[in-house]
């Protein structure tokens, strides 16, 4: 077993530049040294995504109200495509309601991350969503049953 | 003159595992996350050729000895809850350390040292990867579970249910239904 | 009861006539033979009396040939013997008619032979005497001999005619018995068939008399239905057609022709004359529909418009099906219904739906604008205000600090009210899945969620067996916590809140608004806390929108709590009701229906 630094490979589509800006503040304070891309929208993103030389990101974080393509459509998009069917996928959304809780793990969702309001939650939500991600990864757990919602 | 540079460390390090490894002709895969799977045997002399070239880039192999007994505790864990129609009742501490005769003070420090996780977190991960099993399976009530995982009460494995999963065993059975509908 | 059922069965009466004239028939039958045997009877009788008759002429003639003979032998007066005397001529009259009469008995025939042998003799015996008693050579002697054996050879014949007379009379004898019988019987036969006939007479007469009655007041009932179906047709906005495919003959009601604005039977009835009345825009298919129809015998369904001759718009719907009349020809029978009244409300009432909807959808839209849009700068605002706290927190001075924590728990109350108007919409709006909830499984996942504060609160919730009951999931959830939270809210600094959920048995009088609750029908569950209570006067404000008891900002709320728990249970069609006393605590009482 051989070990680096740069465990994950992140990234983060949110049309919002202060979230962009808050989740990567979060990971940088966090010294996970983790290498994230950030997206402008979930159009950016399924671009970069088409790419076939790409390396597999090991989550991926959408916003689930975005301009030109939803976090919704690109959950389903993503899930469409057996390349990234290793790949998790996080929700990160000011929306708390159980129907889009519900309807996007439905659709192939493995985290829902209602937004903090509090910047030390928010780095205290990454740590742990980055975390129960490796143990599912590292522990040889369903992919299939695998849902996290805080 | 200042130059601003952008790398991609992962591309990097993937670079460099392979140019080592080729150079000792090793023949490997390279998996994610830090792992190798090596499919011939490497002499003495050339493993530590490897280790030396590799730590100048500041890789270190992780010493095989204990990456070992990680995998024994997380193997005795699983065969624990897997493997027993119902869980011992003895403590977690008492059981592996009877299990690996080891102490448990240094099994919990050489598992958090190298797993992003205590062994705590890891016995409830995989109590609930077992209940989520049980639940689809539809066979057992949800006391029935909670009996079998030595949960004390049908509350106490809903509450680390949640916890874990941060869904109701009832939402996430309705929603494991959901999407085998979807898909088929 | 059960015979007046079966006179009035037609069948059954048909059948009994059948039998009473095949009773009949045949006693007439009997009466008819015994007539003609009473006839035969009365022949026989007057033929034996002929016989009778004839059979005494005889003797009477022989009697008178020996008086005459007597006196000519005692006279020798010749006058005794002239005048026809010993002719036959006479007697075998009566012979003849005689044998005519006996012909039909052998025996009396043969006898009648015997006596014609016999009156021969005698003659023969007669003319002897008369020789003797003329001839010179009288002879007394002889003479004497010969009319002692004429005399007693009358007296043999005498005897024989008596003897077949009186046999003749013992047959009139018997015959008379026979014919009194025949007699009796013949009577007895016509008065059974007079009595039998009058039977029928009469039973036919009553049945018919019965049929009239009853046809004239099935007739009267036709008459009153067909005039209240006219009637019927007329206020309900009907009327009705039909056509006989075999004919091609429309008929129409009267009230067709009402819905048309015309007097009934104002025009001949025809498909063409209608082509007039029916709008431009629905008059080809409405044709087209009804000539398919005559050729597949589908029913059919249409809905049109008359336009009126005084241009009023009329909308119709026509339903049409095809049956067979007892001629076997198949009728086509519609009937015309007048549905303007319907369609214009229905008209109404689809723009007020989609009124409605667009409503709904505002808010709808209304909802996500408060549950994403607002919640999404206040987000941003609470993650500013950490992020000043976090990184600047030694530039800021202390009255910075001041402002920077009371704009923080303004943006949380808001916050905390953008929640409650979501959750409140929430029970508002459709989407109530009615599933199993076990109330123990709900309660336990609140406790769960809510443990940070109970921690905080050191408060101590003990809950009993609650049962499960059918209910939207999410609602049962929300209305424990906004109860839970209520009494973590609501309670003393000093002491730890003791909150207590269990069900209890509902009393034999615990009403809720005048309306008795009873323990079969609903659950009682008990929320009890030891907070800080208030005045009972107040128990029915608190369910109220934005009403709240306490304004102190130590107990910050939205007013929007316990108003949704009420909504909650109103849409589980169960009632919460409150007791409360300041200081000592407040029980909450949930009735949920045990049955929906």
């Amino acid at each position: 077993m051989i070990s680096h630094n740069d465990s994950m490979h992140i990234l983060i589509a949110d049309d919002d530049e202060d979230d962009r800006t808050f989740f990567s503040e979060a990971m940088m304070e966090l010294k996970m040294n983790n290498k994230l891309t950030l997206f402008n929208d979930g159009k950016d993103l399924m671009d970069y995504l088409a790419n076939p030389d790409i390396i597999m990101p090991h989550i991926l974080f959408l916003d689930l109200n975005m301009p030109y393509m939803s976090g919704f459509e690109c959950l389903k998009g993503i899930r469409a495509d057996v390349r990234f069917k290793d790949v998790s996928i996080a929700i990160y959304s000011t929306s708390s309601s159980e129907k889009d809780i519900e309807e996007t793990f439905v659709e192939g969702a493995n985290i829902y991350i209602k937004k903090p309001n509090d910047f030390t939650k928010l780095k205290k939500v990454i740590k742990e969503v980055v975390n129960i991600n490796w143990q599912f990864h590292s522990s040889g757990l369903n992919k299939e049953t695998f849902f996290f919602s805080i | 003159m200042r130059l601003y540079i952008k790398y991609d460390g992962i591309v990097a390090c993937r670079v460099i595992l392979q140019e080592q490894l080729e150079r000792l002709n090793i023949k490997h895969k390279l998996l994610e996350l830090g792992e190798i799977e090596i499919s011939n045997t490497v002499s003495d002399v050339d493993f530590a050729e490897l280790q030396a070239s590799l730590n100048r880039y500041a890789i270190y192999i992780v010493n095989n000895e204990k990456s070992q007994l990680i995998q024994r505790i997380k193997d005795t864990i699983v065969e624990m809850i897997y493997e027993n129609d119902k869980l011992p009742a003895v403590t977690i501490s008492q059981y592996l350390s009877d299990k690996l005769n080891l102490s448990y003070g240094y099994i919990t420090n050489v598992f958090t040292e190298n797993t992003y996780s205590s062994i705590e977190n890891f016995i409830i991960i995989q109590k609930i990867e077992r209940a989520k099993k049980l639940i689809l399976e539809d066979q057992l009530t949800l006391t029935e579970v909670s009996y079998k995982l030595n949960y004390s009460s049908v509350a106490y494995l809903s509450s680390q249910f949640k916890k874990v999963t941060g869904l109701t065993p009832s939402a996430f059975k309705r929603i494991v239904d959901k999407r085998r509908n979807l898909s088929n | 009861m059960k015979l007046k059922k079966l006179y009035k069965n037609t069948q059954i009466f048909k059948i009994a006539l059948g039998i009473a004239i095949v009773v009949v028939g045949y006693i007439a039958s009997v009466f008819y033979t015994q007539m003609r045997g009473l006839d035969s009877s009365v022949d026989l009788i007057t033929n034996s009396t002929e016989t009778q008759l004839e059979l005494e002429k005889i003797l009477s003639t022989i009697s008178m040939y020996e008086s005459n003979l007597r006196g000519y032998i005692i006279t020798k007066d010749e006058s005794y013997i002239k005048n026809r005397f010993l002719r036959r001529g006479e007697i075998d009259q009566n012979i003849l008619k005689i044998k005519e009469l006996v012909a039909s008995n052998p025996n009396r025939v043969k006898d009648i032979e015997r006596l014609n042998k016999l009156i021969d003799h005698r003659f023969d015996l007669f003319r002897e005497t008369l020789l003797l008693s003329k001839s010179k050579y009288f002879d007394s002697v002889i003479f004497n001999k010969k009319l002692q054996e004429s005399n007693s050879f009358t007296e043999s014949m005498k005897t024989f005619v008596y003897k077949t007379i009186n046999a003749e009379g013992d047959k009139i004898k018997v015959h008379n018995v026979n014919h009194q019988f025949e007699l009796e019987d013949s009577i007895i036969s016509a008065f059974l068939l007079v009595i039998l006939t009058l039977l029928i007479l009469l039973l036919s007469f009553n049945k018919t008399n019965v049929d009239v009655v009853e046809l004239k007041k099935a007739n009267d009932e036709m008459k009153f239905l067909n005039l209240s179906f006219t009637n019927a047709e007329k206020i309900a906005g009907f009327g009705h057609w039909k056509i006989n495919i075999e004919t091609g003959l429309y008929t129409f009601s009267d009230n067709f022709y009402r819905l048309l604005g015309e007097e009934p039977n104002a025009f001949e009835p025809k498909l063409e004359n209608l082509n007039k009345y029916i709008h431009r825009d629905d008059l080809e298919n409405v044709i087209q529909s009804h000539k398919d129809s005559l050729i597949s015998y589908e029913p059919t369904s249409l809905t049109f418009r008359f336009v009126l001759t005084n241009g009023e718009i009329k909308y119709i719907k026509s339903v049409g099906s095809f049956t067979q009349n007892s001629k076997g020809e198949m009728i086509k029978t519609g009937v015309n219904h007048d549905i303007t009244e319907q369609y214009v409300k229905t008209l109404k009432l689809e723009e007020s739906n989609t009124e409605l909807k667009s409503i709904n959808e505002e808010l709808e839209s209304f909802n996500n604008i408060v549950s994403h849009d607002l919640q999404e700068p206040l987000h941003k605002i609470q993650m500013f205000i950490s992020r000043i706290g976090d990184n600047d927190k030694e530039t800021i001075s202390e009255q910075g600090k001041t402002y920077l924590s009371k704009i923080g728990i303004s943006a949380n109350k808001m916050q905390a009210l953008l929640i409650d108007l979501v959750n409140y919409s929430r029970t508002i709006k459709g989407d109530k899945v009615f599933e199993e909830v076990n109330l123990n499984d709900i309660v336990n996942v609140v406790i769960d969620d809510l443990s940070s504060s109970i921690d905080d609160k050191k408060a101590v919730i003990e809950v009993g067996s609650l049962p499960t009951i059918k209910g939207i999931s999410f609602q049962i959830d929300q209305l424990f916590v906004n109860l839970i939270t209520n009494s973590l809210k609501y309670s003393k600094d000093t002491i730890a809140p003791q909150i207590n959920i269990y069900i209890e048995d509902i009393g034999i009088d615990e009403f809720y608004n005048d309306k008795l609750i009873l323990d079969s029908d609903y659950h009682k569950i008990v929320i009890r806390d030891n907070g800080i209570g208030f005045k009972q006067e107040y128990a029915d404000k608190i369910f109220m929108l934005f009403q709240r008891l306490e304004t102190s900002p130590k107990y910050s709320g939205t007013g929007l709590g316990l108003a949704i728990c009420k909504k909650i249970v109103d849409n589980h069609h169960g009632y919460i009701t409150v007791q409360s006393e300041p200081n000592i605590g407040t029980t909450f009482y949930v009735f949920m229906p045990k049955e929906i």
